[in-house]
């Protein structure tokens, strides 16, 4: 797969972008990451956090204005997380973290800073931190500015001396008492390399640079106040900061404006759906701070910010623990391998192509289509696992054979306005319903209405087979073209999204539109208010006209309608759907058995192997044909096995064509007629194996006749074998009579070349 | 690869000479993997039986690692 629009697609994913805490804090603490440390008790780890974007840390968190908090996506009802407690607690806590620091070479170059309020020192510390020797002028007899003001119970006044010996340990010389005016600036300005003016007011008005804190004086730089007189504290931290990057820049002679997007508050874009969280009051401390017990609970009450909305949808993202972007990465290293395994093919071919992460992400990232992609470079460079989609693969070409395949005009018509394909599936599950649909169709359209019995490419589709689909849509293409283009219309959701999209200028409705405007037959049973579990089937995501037929028939039916948290454009697929169900049948189950517990009420399906799969998991599910043709209890439904789908649709064809053409179709496989039985334990190992019942038969068949097996005196049983294509089978069997008892089936891919 | 018949009486013998089957090592392919196999064999017919246990176990091992080379 081509690599750049891998990490294109890649680089859209949002999840790693900080959430609002973080983006709205002027200096973007890890605000995330300090609560996850103060959730495991871990103070000195979350003070460590704190303190890699704080200046002053023992001072300014205990007076920051946090305007964090507003932002806080739990901030309804005054429930945002205490973000400036905990911050406190980290402080009183975890204040005592031993700190590693590098020495830093100096770089002899000289920085004045006007003002020691908190814009100037928190300017100084920057620019020291960098190499800078820094002086500081304050006129008052002790710096701090505004600090000094703050309240004792707030902020004590030791504390404060203790951060300005730091400043003093650190090199940089603290000058007081010192009054530097616009006169004296001058000499300052030849002695120094740049000047922070954070006065809070000065005489000269400034035309101040919003982005660098540059004035039009190119040497002088300002924060705190004197950019605006409301400043708050951590806004003054952050100006002081944005003006050390700038000096920084200036002096080193680089571009002062080049990546400045992220500096100060902004909107964070991860969107975040708290509508679904419980969120509980705020803790609140019993004195005047968080015992650490109160701040770990507190803690706990974040929601932990993240997009993955993805990840919370799909079960298979969650099974393989991936998120689109280590899914991209992992598809890469696959496809990029050269010795070695492919260890990710099986990940690959378990996606089941629904489309749900794209339907519920906020940037659109649809993982079905990176996986289809994916499939079909993995054919072209023969590197898709044989075994994956093979029987998929070998039921398509069966249906697209003459045992399935029929094109027809109406009986005694020469023309269709219409044609109706009911497709592969619904004529395996349902062949009875078939007949009866195209009664109807024929009753109430006018113009001719064709049958068009086939496979519309799916499995090709989904196993990445790119050119065997293009052949089988072209087939499909050239047939309605001699059928004069028809309306086509579809009873399986899959052809109608398969041909919607591959067949160019087609006239296409779903058979659910044809019933919601022509009307119900009116012997349908009614549901007396029952209540049903819609499922959409995962192809129907972007057909909202199906959805709104599908609940018009059940209502008219006297059904009544539940819908499941994942429907219509968000629905969740079945467990059929990129073939999983061939590729991954363990996995297949497990997506099976997560839809079918989204409700107690029994369900709603309108594809065939939707309800399959669900009644086979034990859930009484109708298909929307059920409501309008069937007379059975929801509980007495069946399912056929992968042998009976296979022979209900060649008995389909063969009463259509007798019975609405008068034409005899003679069709014989090799041994079709043996007399096996097989009892339901050996069925369903075959239905797990995907064993049919005719790969036994020739295999009887072939060792009856050629003698090749082997034989236990003993039981009688006979051991038999036969290469069936690329697979081998092998059948234990008795016999009684002219009838063959099945014992025993399995079968392998690998073939014994000599002895 | 190897197929167990260890301390297991062998109960199979050949449908068509109707002899005893015996060890012996046997060629198999898969996707360009070529083994040798010690497997059960009719010595005059030369036929080859495979068990469920290793068609379902190890040989099946070997397919899909070989199908992820």
């Amino acid at each position: 797969m081509d690599l750049e629009k891998l990490l294109s697609v890649q680089e859209k994913c949002i999840n790693d972008n900080p959430p609002a805490c973080n983006t709205e804090c002027p200096i973007h603490i890890d605000i995330k990451g300090l609560i996850l440390e103060i959730r495991k008790g871990n103070f000195e780890e979350a003070y460590r956090i704190l303190k890699k974007r704080m200046p002053f840390t023992n001072i300014i968190g205990l007076i920051c204005n946090h305007p964090c908090e507003a932002y806080c996506v739990t901030n309804v009802e005054g429930k945002a997380i205490s973000i400036h407690e905990l911050e406190k607690a980290v402080v009183i806590y975890g204040g005592n973290a031993k700190i590693k620091t590098l020495p830093i070479p100096k770089n002899y170059k000289k920085i004045a800073v006007i003002g020691g309020g908190i814009s100037g020192i928190t300017c100084a510390s920057d620019l020291n931190q960098k190499g800078y020797s820094v002086d500081i002028f304050e006129k008052e007899n002790s710096i701090g500015g505004s600090l000094l003001k703050v309240s004792e119970e707030i902020l004590e006044k030791k504390q404060l001396q203790e951060e300005i010996i730091k400043l003093e340990a650190l090199g940089i010389e603290i000058n007081l008492n010192y009054e530097v005016t616009t006169e004296s600036l001058e000499a300052i300005l030849e002695e120094y390399d740049a000047v922070f003016l954070g006065t809070g007011i000065w005489k000269q008005k400034f035309n101040i640079n919003e982005v660098t804190m540059q004035t039009e004086i190119e040497k002088v730089f300002v924060g705190g106040s004197i950019v605006n007189e409301q400043e708050s504290d951590i806004q003054s931290v952050y100006t002081g900061r944005l003006a050390a990057v700038s000096i920084d820049r200036f002096v080193q002679k680089k571009s002062l404006t080049a990546l400045r997007g992220k500096e100060g508050a902004y909107k964070s874009i991860l969107h975040i759906d708290v509508d679904n969280e419980k969120i509980s009051p705020r803790v609140e401390p019993q004195n005047t701070t968080f015992t650490k017990e109160e701040a770990i609970n507190e803690a706990l009450r974040c929601v932990e910010c993240e997009c993955h909305k993805c990840v919370k949808a799909c079960v298979h993202l969650q099974k393989e623990k991936l998120d689109p972007k280590a899914y991209i990465r992992t598809i890469n290293q696959n496809e990029r391998i050269i010795l070695g395994d492919h260890s990710a093919n099986k990940t690959i071919n378990s996606c089941t192509e629904c489309g749900l992460c794209g339907a519920v992400c906020p940037v659109s990232i649809n993982m079905a289509e990176i996986i289809n992609e994916t499939r079909i470079s993995m054919v072209s460079k023969d590197k898709m696992p044989i075994s994956a989609h093979d029987f998929a693969l070998k039921d398509m070409e069966f249906t697209n054979s003459s045992y399935f395949e029929l094109v027809k005009h109406e009986p005694g018509k020469n023309n269709s306005n219409y044609v109706f394909y009911p497709g592969c599936q619904l004529s395996a599950s349902y062949p009875e319903y078939v007949a009866k649909v195209y009664d109807y169709l024929m009753e109430k359209l006018d113009g001719g209405v064709g049958l068009y019995l086939g496979c519309c490419g799916a499995p090709a589709k989904w196993a990445g087979k790119e050119e065997q689909f293009n052949s089988s849509i072209e087939k499909i293409n050239v047939n309605l073209e001699k059928l004069g283009n028809p309306v086509v219309i579809t009873a399986c959701s899959t052809c109608f999204n398969n041909f919607g999209e591959n067949i160019k200028d087609i006239k296409i409705k779903s058979l659910w539109e044809i019933f919601d405007e022509n009307g119900i037959p009116s012997d349908a049973k009614l549901g007396n208010g029952k209540v049903l579990a819609i499922h959409d089937a995962c192809t129907t995501r972007k057909e909202k006209i199906i959805h709104e037929s599908i609940r018009n028939i059940a209502k008219r039916l006297d059904y009544k309608i539940e819908e499941p948290e994942f429907t219509r454009e968000t629905t969740k697929c079945c467990g059929y759907g990129g073939l999983v169900y061939f590729a991954n049948k363990e996995f297949s189950k497990e997506v099976t058995e997560n839809r079918i517990q989204e409700s107690e009420n029994d369900y709603l399906a309108y594809c065939a192997m939707c309800r399959d799969l669900f009644v086979l998991k034990g859930k009484r599910t109708y298909h929307i044909l059920d409501l309008i043709y069937g007379n059975a209890e929801i509980s007495d439904i069946t399912v056929p096995t992968l042998s009976e789908r296979r022979a209900n649709r060649f008995k389909l064809k063969k009463k259509m064509l007798k019975n609405l053409w008068g034409e005899d179709m003679e069709i014989k496989d090799e041994y079709e007629d043996l007399k096996i039985i097989i009892d339901d334990k050996i069925k369903e190992k075959m239905e797990d194996e995907l064993i049919l019942e005719i790969d036994i038969k020739k295999v009887i068949g072939y060792a009856e006749k050629t003698k090749n097996s082997f034989f236990d005196p003993e039981s009688e049983h006979i051991l038999a074998w036969r290469r069936l294509v690329n697979v081998t089978f092998w059948v234990e069997y008795k016999k009684d009579k002219d009838t063959f008892i099945i014992i025993n089936a399995y079968s392998h891919r690998m073939e014994v070349t000599g002895v | 690869m190897k197929q167990d018949n260890d301390n297991k009486k062998i109960k199979w013998l050949c449908s068509k000479c109707g002899g005893p089957l015996q060890e012996g090592p046997v060629k198999a392919e898969y996707l360009g993997g070529n083994f040798e196999i010690e497997l059960l064999e009719c010595p005059v017919c030369k036929n080859v039986l495979i068990t469920e246990e290793l068609a379902a176990g190890q040989m099946l091992e070997v397919e899909k690692s070989l199908e992820d080379k």
